[in-house]
């Protein structure tokens, strides 16, 4: 679970919910917090909204596993790209010329 | 001894840093209970003490004086903690000046009070009219943030729509799958099904209707999540705001503690009763000392209109504190 807090005093509560629950947490970054997926750590999440409403914002995040969201055309694509000759040029004019998928292809098409 | 004015010009000496001692008649303070009334610039209290009066109840008093103030009369909301305001029903009235920045911090000396030194040191070179070069950002940055409104981000109903719709959509298919199993059981048995099947009917129907509402409360969500998003980047301007306005403030402190630095050691220094020996290891904090000397350094080196009361041991006599501190002081 991802906790991202949008104000002074949110982000003090979560660097102190952080410091207390530290088993709950996966990782913190100044204002955001991976929290483990347990019903505690969601309690947590839930104490944080309740005490400063919107400034709290919880989202649950999954795992991103490559070989399962996406073509393989897409992870040939990232790789081809990334060892190009020519650094200076741009991924729209490198997928045409090498019969990779499009960027506005890519921009529509969801995970 | 107690209630006589101060017409002594302290067996003390002129005040240390230099400043005009203040005319007795400019300090004069009042304080009246039901059945006793004081007055003068040094009040020996400490006989009144215990009955009808106490110092967080004579401070109370001190900050809701009328006193002679000229910025009008002050809000009566202003005591909102019921306890104070308790205290203030309890003890004594006080007419005396309105009190300065500086006497929130250091308007009550009491044994083991809590002070934040560099807060109240700068609060203190506030009551001398010193400012600091960043006052103006800082008051630009909180103007815009009082201003700022921030849209409310919470998709909280419409989750609750969708998860509803959810497990509804699954109970549904369930009782789908359910009936058209007994259908399959009972042609298998050779019975009538018929009435099964209109059953069949009337569930996949009402499956129909459920799905149609998860379809509108999917979208509603992502409609509310989007509010959100935007309502978030309203939020995190303020949040830079605010950043900017407690890096502001921090600076603020920072200069007016520097600028009264020296004065306030030399204070601490002569602090009478002071467990600080003087010539203790020089890396030592000025600020890391008893919060009563450090408190009493302060209000030294900060201007004190309204009466400080004094729940401490440190002087001979309530004139030789109000000497010392060059403030009205009241002894408990």
């Amino acid at each position: 679970m991802l906790v991202v807090a949008y104000s002074r005093a949110a982000r003090g509560s979560l660097r102190n919910v952080c410091r207390t629950h530290e088993e709950s947490i996966v990782r913190r970054f100044g204002r955001v917090a991976l929290l483990c997926e347990t019903a505690f750590a969601a309690f947590q999440a839930l104490r944080l909204r309740a005490k400063h409403g919107s400034d709290i914002q919880i989202e649950r995040t999954e795992p991103f596993n490559e070989f399962e969201a996406l073509g393989e055309e897409v992870r040939v694509a990232a790789e081809a790209y990334e060892n190009r000759e020519t650094p200076s040029l741009p991924y729209a004019a490198f997928a045409a010329r090498n019969d990779h998928p499009e960027p506005d292809e890519l921009r529509d098409r969801e995970l | 001894m107690s209630g006589r004015q101060n017409s002594a010009s302290g067996s003390e000496g002129p005040h240390p840093n230099g400043r005009r001692q203040t005319e007795s008649a400019e300090g004069t303070v009042v304080v009246q209970t039901p059945d006793r009334r004081l007055s003068g610039r040094a009040l020996d209290l400490r006989e009144w003490t215990g009955t009808d009066l106490d110092a967080a109840g004579l401070v109370a008093a001190v900050r809701r004086s009328r006193g002679d103030g000229d910025d009008g009369p002050r809000d009566e909301g202003a005591v909102s903690d019921p306890e104070e305001a308790a205290a203030v029903e309890r003890s004594a009235a006080v007419a005396c000046p309105d009190p300065g920045p500086a006497h929130e911090y250091v308007g009550l000396v009491e044994p083991g009070m809590a002070l934040r030194v560099r807060t109240a040191l700068a609060a203190g070179a506030r009551s001398r009219g010193l400012s600091a070069p960043q006052d103006e950002d800082l008051a630009s940055v909180r103007t815009e943030l009082a201003e700022l409104t921030v849209p409310d981000a919470d998709a909280a109903a419409a989750r609750e729509r969708l998860a509803g719709t959810e497990s509804a959509v699954v109970a549904g298919r369930e009782r789908v799958a359910t009936i058209r199993g007994r259908i399959q059981a009972a042609r298998d048995a050779g019975r009538e099904t018929e009435g099964l099947r209109e059953e069949l009917r009337a569930a996949a129907r009402e499956l129909s209707e459920i799905e149609t509402e998860r379809a509108a409360a999917r979208e509603a969500l992502e409609r509310a999540e989007r509010r959100a998003r935007e309502a978030r980047d309203a939020r995190e301007r303020r949040r830079r705001l605010e950043d900017r306005a407690a890096n502001l403030a921090r600076a603020v402190r920072a200069h007016l503690v520097d600028a009264l630095r020296e004065e306030y050691v030399t204070a601490l220094a002569a602090v009478p009763g002071s467990d600080r020996t003087g010539e203790r290891d020089g890396a030592e904090s000025p600020f890391d000392v008893d919060s009563v000397s450090a408190a009493l350094a302060v209000g030294w080196v900060a201007e004190l209109r309204a009466p400080v009361v004094l729940a401490v041991e440190r002087f001979a006599s309530a004139d030789a504190a109000a000497d010392w501190l060059d403030a009205p002081v009241l002894w408990v």
